[in-house]
């Protein structure tokens, strides 16, 4: 259902509805960290564009007086004692926040299985993967128990799991939307985003989500406009790039491929002026190693202060040197430390040439590859995924494979270069959803939305929902 | 491939691996390293590291006034131990 459809209806009984709806669901699911109560918000709502519509948040996003765990055990007892900027706009807007949700720990993975919690189940199919980091988030609007749900991404986080639950994922540009209050993992990569049933609904959430703050100073002072008046545009106007490498490492007979080039050949059948690029083949192998360094590197820094002295779960020791030491042993899984390894290893004075830095500077050949064809452009199209979400105990068995490498990691160029990218459903591999992914120049978030409209208007693929809780 | 002491990193960085984990570790540096030889087939001559996705200037130096402060309650909410106002731990210095 819609944000505005929302506001047709009792809104009380609804806040109180998805309340109880994620309570159950969360049974069938494992989304949620904490529920969170609504009565209070309601008798205190302000009258905003959001007034009592619910939504919840991922639990790495700063509530003052609510747990905010980051699904990690280091931090299982950690209360903010601050809000987010995300959080307080949406107060702002009247939204009601129902519940906090599971993600990866730390938001280190793709698969939301890292979670301390356990595996966050995808509502398609329960044997199946969420996807990560934003999980919880993504299943709470694919099972239809908030119409909204913010989350973060990092290397795909909202883009890939809104593809693998069958809805709309949104990462703005970077600095769009403030990180003010967010628990980071990898600060030039991180950005804030969320997940919605359609395009319109995504439009209405960046006019509430975006603007400056002072309180991050990575946060852009370009103005915030009034998107969801903004959507309509003409298609003949609109030049696409299809961005042929990921094309070339699929199965040609595959669900993702087929449905994608359904889109593009309406695309052009509308009046769309389409040209596939192929960068340089050893530029897009690169891409997930170029990500994987950087990302670990900077999360290494980030999180040196989990040390159980000021806040979180504390682990006893003899000195001080023990209780930081059984603190992050006991603290953090199996996953993030490997990650942490591998960052550390990065940052060590006698590897930074060759690893961090070189890294760094791949990851500038990459932007300058893919700006200098996006700029005669107003979008680059691929599928967000090769198939629709892995099994819950199914691997990639080979993680140096054209599919892996560039098919499953091609979205994490949004971050490296900070442009706007987004998710939409575009067909099923089987039962399980499949997404497409626009990605679009710096601060066009307009054009984005525009060509997401266009491709949601060929699909007829919104407000699609999977709903486990059924009436109350 | 120089000879990696995983427990001595994990120790750099305050925390201990098992025996059990080191395997799944050293699972990861190997991937690690292939992929690491992905980013060598790239010419880099000459480019300069990106650290962020833009290079325009979003911060600036601002006045330095009174703008917010967090209450000291607040601060210590999370703390283990605290003591008139402060974080309490063991005495490092012997």
């Amino acid at each position: 259902m819609s944000i505005k459809q929302y506001q047709n209806l009792n809104l009380d009984q609804v806040c109180e509805e998805s309340y109880l709806k994620n309570k159950q669901a969360h049974n069938v699911l494992n989304h949620c960290v904490t529920l969170v109560d609504v009565k209070q918000q309601l008798k205190e709502a302000k009258a905003g564009k959001l007034y009592k519509i619910p939504y919840a948040l991922k639990d790495n996003i700063s509530t003052k007086g609510i747990l905010t765990t980051a699904c990690s055990n280091i931090l299982d007892n950690y209360v903010a004692p601050y809000d987010a900027t995300v959080y307080q706009k949406l107060k702002e807007a009247g939204a009601i926040l129902v519940a906090k949700t599971s993600m990866d720990e730390l938001a280190m993975g793709g698969s939301n299985k890292t979670a301390n919690i356990g595996p966050c189940l995808n509502p398609y199919d329960l044997n199946c993967i969420s996807g990560g980091s934003s999980g919880g988030s993504a299943v709470s609007v694919a099972a239809n128990l908030v119409p909204f749900a913010l989350g973060t991404d990092t290397g795909d986080s909202i883009r890939k799991p809104a593809s693998f639950c069958g809805i709309v994922g949104v990462k703005p540009s970077y600095g769009r939307i403030s990180r003010y209050g967010v628990i980071p993992y990898a600060s030039s990569l991180d950005h804030v985003g969320y997940f919605c049933q359609n395009v319109y609904d995504a439009s209405v959430l960046l006019e509430v989500l975006a603007g400056r703050d002072d309180k991050d100073l990575t946060s852009n002072t370009k103005p915030v406009l009034e998107y969801s008046k903004l959507l309509e545009s003409d298609i003949k106007d609109k030049k696409i790039l299809v961005f042929k490498n990921v094309l070339d490492a699929l199965d040609p007979s595959s669900s993702a491929y087929q449905a994608f080039y359904q889109i593009v050949n309406q695309l052009k059948e509308k009046g769309a002026t389409i040209k596939e690029v192929s960068f340089d083949q050893d530029l897009m192998r690169a891409l997930f190693p170029t990500y994987y360094i950087i990302a670990n590197c900077e999360a290494t820094a980030n999180h040196a202060n989990l040390d159980g002295l000021r806040f979180g779960h504390q682990v006893s020791g003899s000195d001080i040197f023990e209780i930081i030491k059984n603190t992050r042993s006991q603290g953090f899984g199996t996953f993030v430390k490997k990650r942490f390894l591998v960052g550390s290893y990065g940052l060590y004075q006698e590897n930074q040439e060759a690893v961090l830095r070189k890294a760094q500077k791949v990851r500038r050949k990459i932007v300058e590859a893919v700006l200098a064809e996006l700029k005669d452009y107003d979008c680059l199209i691929a599928p967000a995924s090769a198939k629709g979400a892995l099994g819950l105990n199914e691997v990639c068995d080979d993680t140096l494979s054209d599919q892996y490498l560039i098919v499953e990691n091609h979205m994490v160029i949004g971050n490296f270069a900070g442009l706007p990218s987004m998710t939409i459903p575009m067909g099923y591999d089987s039962h399980m959803p499949l997404g497409i992914n626009i990605t679009c120049n710096a601060f066009d978030e307009v054009g984005m939305f525009q060509i997401a409209q266009i491709i949601e208007d060929i699909t007829g693929l919104k407000d699609l929902k999977k709903e486990v809780v059924h009436g109350l | 491939m120089k000879e990696i002491n995983y427990k001595e990193l994990a120790n750099n960085l305050m925390f201990e691996i098992s025996d059990d984990e080191i395997s799944e570790v050293q699972t990861e540096f190997e991937v690690l390293f292939k992929q690491i030889e992905l980013l060598n087939k790239i010419d880099t001559q000459n480019t300069l590291e990106m650290v962020y996705p833009f290079e325009f200037e979003t911060s600036y130096l601002r006045s330095d006034d009174h703008i917010r402060t967090m209450d000291l309650a607040d601060v210590l909410s999370n703390a283990p131990k605290t003591k008139q106002g402060h974080f309490v731990v063991p005495k490092v210095v012997k």
